[in-house]
Parts: C-alpha cells; sequence; structure tokens
C-alpha cells in the first residue's frame, strides 16, 4: 500500500537519546510550574487589589499570556528581549516563556478560585487575631489551592507539551529538541516523531496519574 | 480529491489515462507547475525583496528549469531542516535549495550532478574576540540544524570540549542571534557570509577566515526512485554551465569567476 | 524605536498572514466543533466501556504536543502518498485536536443538565431526538458556549505552530519581516498586537456571557 519502507531499528537505536530528552522535557515543565504557581498567586492577588498600580500591570501580564500563542512568547523571550542586549539562552528562554504563560492562566484559575470562598472566613482569622498575611496563608490558600487542584494538573500538562517549541529557538536537549536533531540527520521522520509521541504520552499520563495520587494523600478529610 | 484519485486510477487501469506509468517528470509536465523547495533566508542563494518575493540564485535556476520544461514555477519556502521533508512528503517537486550531498541523506532522496560548491568560513561579531576558526573553542555558537556545516562544526565544539552549540531551524535565526549577541561566531558558505556582510543588514559582522572544510558541493534533490526526474535534471545542470547560464547567474547574484563543479580523478 | 522600516506593504504582508491564521482557525473549529459534538454525545450516551476507544484516541490527541502532531500527520499523508497540501493537513489535525477537548466540553455540558429534567421530558412524551432538541441543547448551550470560546481562541493561538509546515501564518509572517527588516521587537510587538486584537475582545465576550448566566442560575 505504501511506497515506503519503515526503518524503525534505526529509529529505535536512539531511544536512550530520547529518553534524556525527555528527562529535560521534565524537568523544565516541573520548574515552570512551580515558578508559575508562584508568580500566579501574586498576580491574582494583585488584579484583585483596589490599588490600580497594582492590579494594572497584573492585568497586562494576564491578559497577554493568555491572548498570544505560547510560540510567540518563547520567541520574544528569545529574540525580542535579545535587541535588548539581554540574552537568554535557549534553557532559560523556553522556561521563561513557559513560566510567563503558566503564571498568567493560573492566576485566572486561582482567582476563580479565591471568588468561591466565602469573605467571612477571612473576617473569621482576622478577628481570631491573626494577621491578614496569616489569614491568607493558612486560611485561604490552602482552600485555594484544593479548589484550583484540577485545572493546576491541566496546566502541567499543557506545560509539558509546550516545552516542544523550544525546538525554535534553539533547543536542542529537551525531547522535542533531540527528536528534530535526529530527523534532520536521518530524515527518518515518521518513525523518530512517532516515537517522541509514545514518550510525550506516557509523560502525560505518569503526571496526571502522580497528580491524581497527591490529590488523594493531600485533601483527605 | 478523492474522486479524481479514483477517476485517475480507473483511466490507469483502462490504460485510457496518459497515467498509465507515469513519472514524476510526467506528472510535472501534466500539472504545468513546478514545485521548488528553496531556502528564502539565505542570500543570495534565496531571499525576499521589498515586496517580500522570493529572489535570489536559486529561484532563478528554479525558473530556468521550469522553463525548460515549459511550465509555470512555484517557488516553496522551505527552512533548511524542512527541504528534505518537503520533498518526502511529496509537497515540493525538486529541491533547488543549496542541499548538500552527504551519503547519510542519499539514504532517504536522490542527489544530481553539483549545480553549485561552497566553501565555509567564520563569521563573528566585532568584539567577539574571535580572529580564526579555532578561537571559537570555548566559546557560543550556532548553525543551522543538520546541514552540513552545522553538523561539522558541532562535532568540532565536542572534540574541543569547551564552548556550546546551539542549533537553530533557520539561517535567518542564527544570524539574528549571532548580531544580537547570543552566539558568538557561526560557520558559514562563504557566498552567503560575504553577501550578508555586504547588505549592511546587520551591524558588526565580519569574516574572519576560512573553516578548515572539505568544498561543499550541493545537488538538486529529487525522490529517490526518479530516476526519471533526476536523469534530466543532471543533464539541465550541464546545459546550465555549457550554455554559461551558470556563470551569468553567479555574476548576477555573487560575481566573479564561478566554482568549479568537478571533481578531479574521480567520476561522479 | 518607532524609527521603522515598516512599510504599510509590509503591515498588508501582517495582515494577509492573519487571515491565514484565521482560515485555518475557522476550519480547525468548525470541524472540531461538528466531531465534538458527535463524540461528546456519543461519551453522554454510552457507558465509559463502550467508549473506552474512542477515549483513548481523545486523550491521545490532548497528550501529544500540537507540533509532534503536525510532523507526524504530514509524515503520514506523504508516506501513504496523499498527496494534501500542507494547508488541508493543517485543518485536519487541528481539527481532530479540537474535537478532542471539545467532546469533553458537550459532555460535561450534557451531563450538567440534571436528569430529572430530562427524565419529566421523556415522560411527558418526547422522543429521545426531542428530548435532546429542546430540552437538553438549550440547557446545555448555556454551560458550553464560554468553554467553547476559550477553546476558539486556544486553537487560533495554538495554529502559529502551523508555520511548521510552510503555511505562512501571523507568526510567520512577522518571522520573515524580521529577516528582512532586522527589527526584531518591534515587528514581535505588531504581531503580538494583531493576536491580542484578534483575541482579546471575543475572550471578553466568554467571560461576560460566563458571568450573566452564572448570575441567573
Amino acid at each position: 500500500m505504501f511506497n515506503y519502507t519503515f526503518q524503525w531499528r534505526q529509529a529505535l537505536q536512539k531511544l536512550p537519546l530520547l529518553l534524556d530528552g525527555a528527562l529535560v522535557t521534565l524537568q523544565i515543565a516541573l520548574l515552570s510550574m512551580a515558578m508559575g504557581i508562584a508568580f500566579a498567586v501574586v498576580l491574582a492577588v494583585a488584579r484583585n487589589a483596589k490599588s490600580r498600580w497594582a492590579s494594572a500591570p497584573a492585568s497586562a501580564w494576564i491578559e497577554v499570556s493568555r491572548n498570544t500563542p505560547a510560540l510567540f512568547q518563547i520567541y520574544m523571550a528569545h529574540f525580542g528581549l535579545g535587541s535588548f542586549g539581554i540574552y537568554l539562552s535557549p534553557y532559560v528562554a523556553l522556561l521563561a516563556g513557559i513560566t510567563f504563560n503558566n503564571a498568567g492562566y493560573l492566576a485566572e484559575t486561582f482567582r476563580g478560585a479565591l471568588r468561591a470562598i466565602p469573605g467571612t472566613q477571612m473576617r473569621a482569622a482576622r478577628s481570631l487575631g491573626m494577621t491578614s498575611i496569616q489569614a491568607f496563608r493558612l486560611i485561604i490558600m490552602p482552600q485555594m489551592f484544593r479548589i484550583a487542584f484540577l485545572p493546576t494538573t491541566n496546566q502541567m500538562v499543557w506545560a509539558i507539551l509546550m516545552t516542544s517549541l523550544g525546538v525554535t529557538v534553539g533547543m536542542n536537549s529537551d525531547l522535542a529538541g533531540v527528536t528534530q536533531d535526529i530527523n534532520v540527520r536521518s530524515f527518518r521522520t515518521f518513525e523518530i516523531f512517532a516515537i517522541a509521541a509514545v514518550i510525550y504520552y506516557l509523560i502525560a499520563k505518569a503526571v496526571t496519574l502522580g497528580a491524581r495520587l497527591l490529590a488523594s494523600r493531600l485533601f483527605r478529610y | 480529491m478523492k474522486t479524481t484519485i479514483i477517476l485517475g486510477s480507473l483511466l490507469a487501469a483502462t490504460g485510457l489515462g496518459t497515467s498509465a506509468s507515469a513519472d514524476k517528470l510526467d506528472d510535472i509536465m501534466a500539472s504545468g507547475t513546478l514545485r521548488c523547495a528553496v531556502v528564502l533566508d539565505f542570500p543570495p542563494m534565496g531571499s525576499r525583496d521589498a515586496d517580500n518575493n522570493p529572489i535570489g540564485f536559486d529561484v532563478d535556476y528554479c525558473n530556468d528549469l521550469a522553463a525548460a520544461l515549459g511550465v509555470t514555477a512555484e517557488i516553496v519556502e522551505t527552512p533548511f531542516p524542512d527541504r528534505i521533508p518537503a520533498l518526502v512528503s511529496g509537497r515540493v517537486d525538486v529541491g533547488v535549495a543549496s542541499t548538500s550531498d552527504t551519503l547519510e541523506r542519499a539514504k532517504t532522496v536522490g542527489f544530481t550532478i553539483p549545480y553549485f560548491a561552497f566553501t565555509n568560513v567564520v563569521l563573528t561579531r566585532e568584539g567577539a574576540g574571535i580572529e580564526k576558526f579555532e578561537d571559537m573553542s570555548g566559546k557560543t555558537v550556532g548553525s543551522v540544524s543538520g546541514t552540513f556545516e552545522g553538523i561539522k562544526l558541532e562535532e568540532n565544539i565536542k572534540e574541543w570540549g569547551a564552548g556550546e552549540f546551539r542549533p537553530y531551524q533557520s539561517q535567518a535565526d542564527v544570524f539574528l542571534a549571532l548580531s544580537q549577541g547570543q552566539i558568538d561566531a557561526t560557520v558559514v558558505t562563504s557566498t552567503v557570509a560575504s553577501a550578508i556582510v555586504a547588505s549592511g543588514q546587520y551591524e558588526g559582522l565580519l569574516i574572519k577566515g576560512d573553516a578548515p572544510y572539505p568544498v561543499d558541493y550541493v545537488g538538486l534533490i529529487a525522490l529517490r526512485q526518479e530516476y526519471g526526474m533526476l536523469n534530466y535534471l543532471d543533464l539541465f545542470i550541464n546545459q546550465q554551465v555549457r550554455s554559461g547560464r551558470y556563470q551569468e547567474l553567479y555574476d548576477k547574484w555573487v560575481g566573479g569567476a564561478a566554482p568549479k563543479l568537478t571533481i578531479d580523478n574521480v567520476y561522479r | 524605536m518607532f524609527d521603522t522600516a515598516l512599510t504599510l506593504s509590509d503591515l498588508m504582508f501582517l495582515i494577509k498572514g492573519a487571515g491565514m491564521t484565521l482560515a485555518v482557525t475557522f476550519f480547525a473549529v468548525t470541524g472540531g466543533t461538528l466531531l465534538g459534538l458527535l463524540f461528546g454525545v456519543v461519551r453522554a450516551q454510552v457507558s465509559v466501556w463502550a467508549a473506552l476507544p474512542l477515549i483513548f484516541v481523545l486523550d491521545v490527541f490532548r497528550s501529544v504536543p500540537l507540533l509532534i502532531q503536525l510532523v507526524l500527520a504530514n509524515a503520514f499523508q506523504a508516506i501513504a502518498g496523499l498527496n494534501m497540501p500542507p494547508f488541508v493537513t493543517s485543518c485536519i489535525v487541528l481539527a481532530l485536536y479540537t474535537s478532542a477537548y471539545c467532546t469533553e466540553i458537550v459532555r460535561g455540558a450534557i451531563e450538567a443538565v440534571p436528569t430529572v429534567t430530562r427524565r419529566a421530558a421523556r415522560s411527558l412524551g418526547l422522543t429521545w431526538g426531542q428530548d435532546m432538541r429542546f430540552i437538553v441543547f438549550p440547557m446545555a448551550l448555556r454551560v458550553a458556549l464560554p468553554s467553547w470560546i476559550g477553546l476558539t481562541l486556544g486553537v487560533m493561538k495554538d495554529s502559529a505552530l502551523v508555520l511548521w509546515l510552510g503555511l505562512i501564518e501571523l507568526l510567520r509572517s512577522g518571522q520573515i519581516l524580521v529577516t528582512r527588516l532586522q527589527e526584531p521587537m518591534f515587528i514581535l510587538i505588531v504581531v503580538g498586537a494583531i493576536y491580542f486584537v484578534m483575541s482579546f475582545p471575543i475572550a471578553r465576550l466568554g467571560g461576560q456571557l460566563e458571568k450573566r448566566w452564572r448570575e441567573n442560575d
């Protein structure tokens, strides 16, 4: 049927290289999520703040990250900032781009979660003598994370998928970068990308499963 | 589309159609268009003019080829890493895209005799502290992913054990990265390097000597099994040189004596 | 910074790229929504076990990077000798990708309609089809529309990846201009602004709808 001979042997020989790349992919995704969550909490609070000096920059970050392509954001981090003399290596540019994107999306998720927490809780905590920071950290934030847990897991999967965009800014150590590198040498595009697809799928599944296990331990009543 | 395929195969099966044993060459002549893969961020071989239309040596070469075949040319822009995939995936008929004829690639696509030859030079930026090829050791360098000089440069960096190699997906990204200071140097073909420096498009770029790589002969590419097509292309290249058109195009885009396309002591 | 070599014709070049982005998005979302409706109804009707193959396939579309999907599909169509232009390949891949998310939206929306409401409808003598059309559809639409708008915008942004197959969409036309004019920051900002203008008003509309309908509940 096909006028093409599949060369799986040639492609499978590269499996160790691809698995090394998968580790880098996972590393970037985890780092970008950790930083993204930290920024997102600040952004969510800042956007709800009364002061325009706090809410306007937060709104700008959130809206730009949500209304432009992730590929654009990563490209901007590498070549855009480069024209100001700020040189981010492909790794850092990719990490910065995904963190920027994660933070924007998660901020809106957290804001939604904050809305779902009754305002009376804050008042109750304050009347017990907690400072507003204590109340936020000890009463509001844990509930916020619980409500936002599922969307946050989804964002984690998104972060993994987004790492594949690093190849456009010269990234060659993550899974997509390694895949493309092997591809341009051997031109066995289908075989090598098919193997990469399977690995991506397995990583995404492992992360979802891991998150579920984590949730069942963390959020036990 | 499906109906045409069914119809086509029916016609073919009954021997009524012209496509009974049509090869690529027949297909091109029947369709009236020749789709050429050309790299458009690789002046003077391929670039875009002020109206963003494709121009360059390779563009003219493709037009000549189309004229010889009596069809119209369609320039399909392909970044370097996409040339062979574009060909294998049937998006283009022929690659007029400065493709180095490596044995690794010849496992997948068919090469013609050389239609151009490059030597490679070190291209760097003012103040990067690179005066010759060996100075690149320990620096951050970059090139286009999977090209002849890119693969060689990555090997050099590995050999030296110092420095970093960054593969980009297009030549434009490499020059951009170099002029911004993201990378300190690149190895690139001499014609392209002089064209880029002469254009004044990027400030502060300098050529610093030759890279000690063998002459990089480049061929046209077509599908590996399309012997009819490859045969025609070989003859076309021969005719371009014989008729003086090769030198004419070289004068137009590069200037000087066009590089010799034969190798001593061996047949192709 | 505003002293730029960007001419009006270059701006038109970018607008043309934006047109390509919109065209790809249109076909992808139309195809993806139709498939998503079909798959979503199937998912809501049949048991999990019966739908398992469908669930698995759609899950793959959501767990593999779009870039990899595009390259794979393009390589596959070449191997299979389908001779599809990259535009068609891109639209098909993006449509399947869209359908994977749309299915979940449709399923969630249908399941959000209380079972008692549907039982009541059926006991009034409505057929399954009538129940779907007059009871489920209007109620589910309110649940689904805001997410669907979000999905559409998501697909528009993700469509930037089709540049990998050689389509000159908005981001790619921006890159082409950067190559010629060497003003990366300025051109990228213009490109970003065009994306923003195409996306932000609709995103706002979606948020507004969501808010208004929630208040009515």
